[in-house]
């Protein structure tokens, strides 16, 4: 059973990736990462700036 | 799910005697009843300790580690025993020797939801802290908030580093927009103007050097022009002041010649041969230059005498020879001075002929003169040129070190606004992801809670019919973290249930905030037990809350009900499985009717 942190990560993971912040595949990378609370400042930072450059697949 | 068949409870809590619940299979719905003291509690403890691992109902009783009231009288911890037989087949719970609850096997443990009427009150009158923390496994949603505050942290420092660089690049743009007026605001613009200084010192920066350096080169070979004349005259005066010396020397030894004989000098480079002579053979006994024995005797003394009265003359000639050195010396020095003073003057005109000069830079209308006297002239005519080439040497300076300066701040300039242009890019991004993780969150809480209140209000208004109380609703208190406020219509005004409901409304509002809550994870596979709750309520309100829950227990696996009140048994008992307990009692434990 998923705990209410992971449910809400995919929600907000799949959201960020519709909206063209998160590529699919940064998204998959960070899920865990979220529901755990894990994500710091750089990270956050380093994932929207490699989202955002050309080479995004 | 399997169907529940059989619970047997052996040395734990009331059952002295092992004691066996079965269970009508025709039926989801189990009714205990029995008067007080009868066991009904712990037949509820039992399903407790076999889902949950422990007995809720000796908490909060002041008795510190319950453990030890665990077991029947007369039996230990490792007598307790709780078995549940289903369709599928059963578990068991026992004690270990050091205390811990042991389930086998452990996948069949059953899911378990006791709610008693101790607790029935918790849910709405509790602090609203403890209230999120009851239902906080459903809504505990901290790690995102604690990435969320991550991002919040990011986006908060990147927009004061955007501010920053915003008002450095005024800054940056404000110096040169001085320079530029400096310069008389040149068209079109001053970055425009200050990209092309730029550009235009890069290019010429190899030939401003060597402007510089060919300026530096003249002027220091003009200054060692300018203490030659000096020098010359010096060394001039010094030779002229040895002549004189010299003559004055050379006429003294004349002099001195005249007064001792006119062969006296040859006379006295023979008596120092003869001396040197003796001194060597001094047992000779004739002359060393006629050898004559006569006056022999004592020679080497008497040619000392004679020697001694030529000193004056000796000094003279001394004097003369010392005079002539001098001479000599100051004629080399002045040759030497001379040949310097080519070596300047040439190094001078090769330096005035340096293509490397800048154009229009002020030079003498002529040549250097041969002599001393003349070069003291030119010197004196052309001094203030010395003046304009420093004033040229220090203008090239002056502009390269303004060209420096601008091409700083136009590289700052440049720097802040690519960083100001990355922020400007990515701000906007990272503020979106952090609206987009705020909103779901509260999105996702909020559907929760709207899920459970309207669960409870549903299962409320089945209880309570037309009361106008079934607007329920859970907030989240914005201001507190984990602070669950609880709120219904009153008169259809909003009010607090606790300050406006009746003890029986809000009973029922705990009971159906507890069913909401069970039914929201894996319902199907949860037994839901309901130990002697709802006393307060009265006979049509017993019935409608059975009905409800009559109605709500095909969504769970199983309920149990027990109860001290008659009325559960009136009139819609075939609904379900009655069971009523006799008097408990030490030697016989639970036992039914």
């Amino acid at each position: 059973m998923n705990s209410p942190s992971e449910k809400l990560a995919a929600i907000i993971a799949e959201r960020l990736v519709r909206e063209r912040l998160l590529s699919r595949q940064e998204a998959r990378k960070i899920f865990a990462k979220l529901a755990e609370g894990k994500l710091r400042p750089e990270d956050w930072r380093a994932l929207v700036e490699l989202s955002a450059s050309p080479k995004r697949p | 799910m399997s169907a529940l068949k059989q619970l047997t409870i052996q040395g734990f809590r009331g059952a002295v005697k092992p004691f066996s619940l079965r269970f009508d299979p025709g039926h989801r719905v189990t009714v205990v009843y029995g008067e007080n003291a009868s066991g009904k509690s712990t037949i509820c403890d039992a399903l407790e300790f076999l889902g949950r691992g422990k007995v809720g109902s000796l908490d909060n009783r002041g008795l510190g580690q319950t453990t030890r009231y665990w077991p029947a009288i007369g039996h230990t911890l490792t007598d307790v025993s709780i078995s549940l037989e289903t369709t599928d087949g059963s578990c068991t719970a026992t004690i270990t020797r050091n205390g811990e609850v042991l389930v086998l096997p452990p996948e069949d443990q059953p899911r378990v939801e006791v709610f008693r009427r101790s607790e029935i009150l918790s849910l709405i009158e509790a602090k609203p802290a403890e209230r999120y923390a009851a239902i906080s496994r459903f809504i505990d949603v901290s790690g995102i908030e604690a990435s969320e505050a991550a991002l919040r942290e990011l986006v908060r420092d990147l927009a004061k580093q955007r501010d920053g660089a915003a008002a450095r690049l005024s800054e940056n743009k404000l110096t040169i927009q001085q320079f530029w007026e400096t310069e008389g605001s040149p068209a079109p613009d001053a970055f425009t103007w200050a990209e092309a200084e730029c550009k235009q010192s890069n290019d010429g920066s190899s030939a401003s050097e060597k402007e510089i350096s060919a300026i530096r080169a003249l002027q220091t070979a003009f200054t060692r022009l300018l203490d030659l004349p000096a020098r010359l005259r010096s060394a001039q005066q010094s030779l002229t002041v040895a002549k004189t010396a010299a003559d004055t020397a050379s006429a003294a030894v004349q002099d001195q010649l005249q007064n001792v004989a006119t062969d006296a000098g040859e006379a006295v480079g023979v008596l120092e041969a003869a001396s040197a002579y003796l001194s060597k053979h001094p047992a000779t006994e004739v002359c060393p230059v006629c050898e004559s024995s006569e006056k022999s005797c004592d020679l080497a003394n008497r040619i000392r005498e004679r020697l001694n009265a030529f000193s004056s003359l000796k000094s003279a000639q001394s004097q003369a020879t010392a005079s002539a050195q001098a001479v000599q010396r100051a004629e080399q020095q002045l040759q030497l001075i001379r040949e310097n003073a080519r070596q300047d003057v040439a190094k001078f005109e090769a330096s005035r002929g340096d293509s490397n000069l800048p154009a229009g830079l002020p030079m003498p209308d002529s040549a250097i003169p041969n002599s001393a006297s003349g070069l003291s002239s030119w010197l004196s005519s052309t001094s203030s040129l010395a003046t304009e080439w420093k004033r040229a040497e220090t203008a090239r300076h002056d502009k390269r070190q303004f060209v420096n300066t601008l091409r700083l701040a136009l590289e700052t300039w440049k720097v802040n606004q690519a960083a100001l242009d990355d922020l400007q890019q990515l701000l906007p991004r990272l503020e979106r992801a952090l609206k987009i993780v705020e909103e779901e969150r509260r999105r996702f809480t909020d559907d929760i809670l709207a899920e459970i209140a309207g669960e409870v209000s549903r299962l409320y208004d089945l209880v309570h019919p037309g009361e106008g109380l079934n607007k329920i609703r859970l907030e989240l208190d914005p201001k507190k973290r984990a602070s669950l406020e609880i709120g219904a219509d009153f008169c259809g005004q909003p009010a607090r249930p606790q300050g406006y409901f009746s003890e029986s409304h809000l009973d029922t509002l705990g009971l159906c905030v507890f069913l909401a809550l069970s039914a929201l994870e894996q319902p199907d596979q949860t037994i839901v037990v309901l130990d002697d709750i709802l006393s307060s309520v009265d006979d049509d309100h017993s019935q409608r809350i059975f009905k409800m829950l009559q109605s709500e227990a095909a969504r769970f696996r199983h309920c149990i009900i027990t109860t001290h009140s008659r009325t559960w048994n009136v009139g819609i008992n075939s609904q379900y499985q009655f069971v009523e307990l006799g008097r408990w009692s030490p030697e016989t434990g639970l036992q039914y009717r």
